[in-house]
């Protein structure tokens, strides 16, 4: 997006991509130009301040999760350490006691 | 985590596969592993455990005092539920993971419908792309929390020793 201002009169264009291509599209000229540009401005501002609020938020639930995510990763490899430890195999994810094996977990 | 504990564990994670394979000697190697490293680690991990459920309570009573002690008795409450009587430091632990899941997907659950409630304030929403990104999140707590339940009924039943239960029923149809 672009103001350009030419033998005084002030011209807004707009960026339009075409593909691969970045195309510049003729909006209005004079004081509608301006108001355009300066709307393109807060819009993008806003747009801005809006990402970086979602991002603070997505931040602050990994944050909510990551404990539990540890908890739950440390769980996982000490059942399956006792499970093993304890004679046990997994076959087709279920667990199950080898021949001969101890029996307490 | 800690760095000792998290060698222990990826210690621990190297045995079991290497058990899990026949390798000669493993089982009897990851057996004295697991007796020297468990109460370190469970004892660690129900750190953990305490720290998440404070964060957690916190965000989802807002920081109201009474809230907080409110969900932290039903917790407490679930945990003896969830354990029972002679709970083994295994299951003490798997309880611990249960009730820090169950309590992850219900503030997940809150900030979500959060986003969709209409008189929230537009500067707390986000856009679709975000609320998409949370729901995976949720889906994956979701998917590790009943997982957890599945886990701890399953070392319970291998504690038990009990062969898988099989119900036949039979129904007769007379003819009159």
């Amino acid at each position: 997006m672009a103001l350009e201002r030419r033998d005084g009169n002030l011209y807004y264009y707009r960026s339009v991509r075409d593909g691969e291509k970045v195309r510049k599209v003729y909006w209005g000229s004079g004081e509608l130009a301006r108001i355009a540009h300066e709307r393109e401005i807060m819009n993008r501002a806003l747009r801005e301040h809006e990402r970086r609020e979602s991002a603070k938020e997505l931040e602050r639930m990994e944050a909510l999760a990551a404990p539990v995510l540890a908890l739950s990763e440390a769980a996982e490899i000490l059942v399956r350490a006792h499970l093993i430890a304890c004679g046990y195999h997994r076959h087709k994810g279920e667990y199950r006691r080898a021949r001969g094996e101890a029996r307490s977990t | 985590m800690s760095a000792e504990i998290s060698e222990n564990l990826e210690e621990l994670r190297e045995l079991s596969q290497k058990a899990e394979a026949g390798e000669k000697g493993g089982r009897a190697q990851l057996r004295s592993a697991v007796a020297k490293c468990s109460p370190e680690v469970i004892a660690e991990a129900s750190d953990i455990a305490q720290r998440a459920q404070a964060m957690l309570t916190k965000t989802i009573s807002a920081s109201e005092p009474l809230m907080e002690e409110a969900l932290e008795a039903r917790l407490a409450l679930m945990r003896e539920e969830i354990a029972g009587e002679d709970a083994s430091p295994l299951e003490i632990l798997l309880t611990e993971r249960v009730v820090a899941g169950w309590l992850l997907v219900e503030v997940l659950e809150g900030l979500i419908s959060a986003q969709f409630y209409k008189r929230a304030p537009k500067s707390s929403r986000v856009p679709p792309s975000y609320t998409l990104q949370m729901s995976r999140i949720l889906e994956s707590a979701t998917r590790r929390y009943l997982a957890t339940i599945r886990e701890l009924a399953r070392v319970r039943k291998l504690q038990a020793g009990a062969p898988p239960a099989q119900v036949n029923t039979q129904v007769n149809i007379l003819r009159g």
